[in-house]
């Protein structure tokens, strides 16, 4: 097992070392960042001062050198805009991010569990046909549309509920939901068809002959090894689940990293960018390593082979 | 394993709801809000390009002078009086007795670091091209102050709208990186909280030297989305928006909750012919293809039809609202057979095929369906018009820099808020500018005359003449001034400003 935690975090490095490679190399194709910096009536003069002193009059690779150097250390240097470190800003908007990905990973189970085991256990009838279709409207329709019309209904019309914002759990249920419905129905179609398959295994029949009570079969011993597929799914998910977070932040007017990295791409903010490029890398890297190695301790078959 | 999921659920909840601030002392009837659709980048603001940053400079700081937002003339503000001593030099005497927000009295060594720091060419502000031509400021005593320009320098007064008084104090005790958080200036509200990218708090300067706002407090929310935004002002959650895109109207209107109001903004926009040739030998370097352009377009109608009439139609890209403006040169009308007839005359009498680059509408309300309108009518005439649409705007700005934007593009121009002819003609009409696909050295003759001079009369009839050669070239598609709509809660009174800053601190509760 430590050899095999060993080899993950290696490839953890690689990851993201090469990640920030790609960032910074893309960054440096999309434009200039000085037109945008500067008023669009400067001169010449104003935008060659611009270029050296954001060190853009420099080779490319100094410039990553110069940066990678001083990353390692924590110092991804100051937003161009904002003349703050970009670590600070990067940080300071993690935090609703998280929130809004953990609430939204909660709402997702919350859906998809017990309606992708009851389709199972009920497969081919009139709950499992609903759940299916269920499933195919929730992934067609687009969390933008969503978002806005559960402020509709709940903000305009009912007025129960805040229609954007942050910070009271009021402000959290229409954007958990939001992307809970983003990422139920795959999760739910997972649960359905690893349930019935593993209610067709012979250690099931073998269970139910020694005469254990229905409800132990179904939640100890099929839902239990169905755990594997969805706990691997929903790891891969959690990049998604941040893009997801992008259009959910910008509907709800939630003030995450999400919407500062695309923003900041807009800007050409490299600094920021970048600063949030590497830390994003490094959660999504880290969340399937987790799974990598909690499917590893449930599946002793993974880690020997 | 399903006690571990559970446990894990049961965790992400708790932090996912533990972590609410605390709520705001604040209430609803002395608070009001205002939304925007982005945040600013620094509390400095002649360290930003945006203007989100212009509009809280306003709440927080003082300028030197300020808009009338009746007649649109500059008027005192904290300076008391301005003149001219000659051609170079001009004396400005400040107001007595204003505090900044840190109880420092305001005085003549606080214009002078202001302008000291902005003009710093080692210093990293995006203002300093505004102040360029001042060369240095000296002070006479407490209340007077000179500027020394470089050569004449006709918007003075204009600029002395563009730059917000910051304490000499704060700049040498505190310095730069400090006051991109914490603005301390002599305006009517004070920053109270700021959390990025979420919303600032503004309370009410009881010490301020002018009018006290109305409300206590100014929640300054950041909603990105614009159906959000409208959604929030009908809900009754936000008092103020702007930009409310034409066809939202009336969704706003017959809401019972808010309402729209428009103004015209000081905004031109037109589409750009590459008369300069600089993306290389296109059609448009003929005057005759140029006017059949103009000739063949029904700007009128389309400001109707498809804009609901919020455009003001204009002659050339000069806005009405800016000082030179020519109200007598009447606009091109449609008139097909004479297009037919300028296009054949110059070599065209089957049509002629045209690469239209069209930009994002960022700025612009309705671009992409007036457009099309063009288009139509274009093609009417004769232009074989492709579509090349540009979906991202730093792509499409950058590429007009790089002289690849031609034959034909979508544009519109700002004037950084100088309500004068010279902003928009220096920027865009003048020979190897920036911006500029058209050269003219007759052209070029007029806009340096324009910006020799102090005296205003002899101004204006060079910008009559300007504006003429600029019609009578068709130098551009020429289109329209625009017009900004606000939507508004039927809780306040509030007027829709024509230079695009929203002033909270006139705001007033709504007389029943």
């Amino acid at each position: 097992m430590k050899r095999y935690a060993l080899r993950q975090l290696l490839q953890l490095g690689v990851v993201v070392v090469g990640i920030s490679m790609l960032a910074f190399a893309i960054l440096h194709v999309i434009g200039d960042p000085v037109l945008l910096l500067l008023p669009l009536n400067a001169g010449k003069e104003e935008y060659e001062r611009y270029h050296k002193l954001l060190g853009l009059d420099k080779p490319v690779y100094v410039q990553y050198w110069k940066f990678a150097s001083r990353a390692v250390q924590g110092d991804f240097g100051k937003s161009w805009y904002t003349d703050t470190p970009a670590f600070t800003l990067v940080l300071e908007r993690m935090p609703p991010t998280l929130y809004l990905t953990s609430a939204g990973l909660v709402a997702a189970l919350l859906i998809a569990l017990p309606l992708g085991i009851l389709a199972a256990l009920k497969r081919h009838s009139l709950v499992d046909n609903l759940c299916t279709m269920l499933a195919v409207a929730g992934q067609a329709m687009p969390i933008f549309w969503l978002g806005i019309m559960l402020i509709i209904v709940f903000a305009v019309r009912l007025k129960a509920l805040p229609a954007s914002g942050y910070g009271t759990w009021q402000h959290f249920l229409m954007p958990a939901f939001t992307l809970g419905a983003f990422l139920a129905p795959l999760t739910m179609r997972l649960v359905r068809s690893g349930v019935i398959e593993i209610m067709n295994m012979d250690y099931i029949r073998t269970a139910r002959a020694k005469g254990v009570g229905e409800n132990t079969v179904v939640v100890k011993h099929a839902f239990r090894n169905a755990c594997i597929p969805i706990i691997t799914v929903l790891g891969l998910q959690f990049g998604q689940l941040l893009g997801g977070a992008i259009v959910t932040e910008t509907v709800f007017a939630w003030p995450g990293v999400a919407t500062l990295t695309v923003e900041s791409i807009r800007n050409q903010d490299f600094p920021v960018v970048q600063c949030a490029v590497v830390l994003l890398a490094l959660i999504i890297v880290s969340v399937n390593f987790l799974v990598d190695m909690i499917v590893g301790l449930i599946d002793p078959r993974i880690r020997l082979g | 394993m399903r006690r571990t999921l559970v446990s894990g659920s049961a965790l992400f909840l708790l932090l996912a709801l533990g972590c609410p601030p605390a709520a705001d002392a604040q209430t609803r009837d002395d608070t009001l809000v205002y939304a925007l659709q982005s945040d600013v980048d620094t509390w400095d603001p002649p360290n930003s390009v945006l203007r989100e940053a212009i509009i809280l400079g306003y709440h927080v700081f003082d300028h030197l002078a300020v808009r009338d937002l009746k007649t649109r003339r500059v008027v005192p503000n904290l300076a008391l009086s301005w003149k001219a001593l000659n051609d170079t030099t001009w004396e400005v005497k400040l107001r007595q007795g204003v505090k900044f927000h840190d109880g420092s009295p305001f005085t003549a060594r606080d214009v002078k670091a202001t302008f000291e720091r902005v003009l710093d060419p080692t210093k990293k502000m995006t203002a300093r091209g505004n102040h360029a031509k001042i060369k240095s400021v000296e002070i006479v005593d407490d209340h007077t102050v000179k500027f020394h320009t470089d050569g004449p320098y006709p918007i003075f007064v204009e600029r002395l709208t563009a730059l917000v008084m910051a304490s000499e104090k704060v700049i040498k005790d505190k310095g730069h990186e400090w006051m991109q958080e914490h603005p301390i200036g002599t305006g009517p509200y004070k920053l109270v909280k700021w959390d990025r990218k979420h919303e600032h708090l503004l309370v009410r300067n009881d010490e301020y030297w002018g009018p006290k706002a109305p409300y206590k407090y100014v929640r300054i929310r950041i909603i990105p989305e614009q159906a959000t935004q409208i959604a929030e002002l009908i809900s009754g959650g936000v008092d103020v928006i702007k930009a409310v895109p034409p066809d939202q109207i009336d969704v706003i209107n017959k809401s019972g909750q808010a309402r729209t109001a428009s103004s015209p903004i000081l905004r031109t926009a037109f589409l750009q012919l590459d008369q300069a040739a600089r993306s290389g030998p296109n059609p448009f370097t003929d005057r005759r293809v140029r006017q059949a352009a103009n000739l063949a377009t029904d700007m009128d109608g389309i400001i109707k039809h498809v804009l609901n009439g919020l455009g003001d139609r204009v002659a050339t890209a000069v806005n009405p609202m800016a000082f030179g403006f020519d109200a007598g040169l009447k606009p091109y009308k449609q008139d097909l057979a004479a297009a037919k007839k300028l296009l054949a005359e110059a070599g065209y009498p089957n049509g002629v095929d045209i690469v239209y680059n069209q930009g994002p509408p960022t700025v612009e309300p309705g671009l992409l369906q007036t457009d099309e309108a063009i288009v139509a009518d274009l093609t009417k005439a004769g232009f074989r018009v492709k579509q090349n649409y540009v979906g991202d705007n730093t792509v499409f700005v950058a590429r007009i820099k790089d002289s690849k934007a031609g034959p034909m593009f979508s544009f519109s121009w700002g004037y950084y808020s100088v309500f004068d002819a010279d902003a928009i003609l220096y920027d865009i009409f003048k020979c190897k500018e920036t911006y500029a696909y058209y050269c003219n050295p007759a052209m070029d003759d007029l806009i340096i005359q324009g910006r020799s001079t102090l005296d205003q009369k002899k101004r204006a009839e060079v910008y009559a003449k300007a504006q003429k050669l600029a019609f009578d070239d068709a130098a551009y598609l020429f289109k329209w001034g625009l017009r900004g709509v606000w939507g508004i809660s039927n809780r306040v009174d509030y007027q829709a400003p024509p230079d695009e800053v929203d002033r909270m601190f006139l705001v007033t509760p709504r007389k029943k």
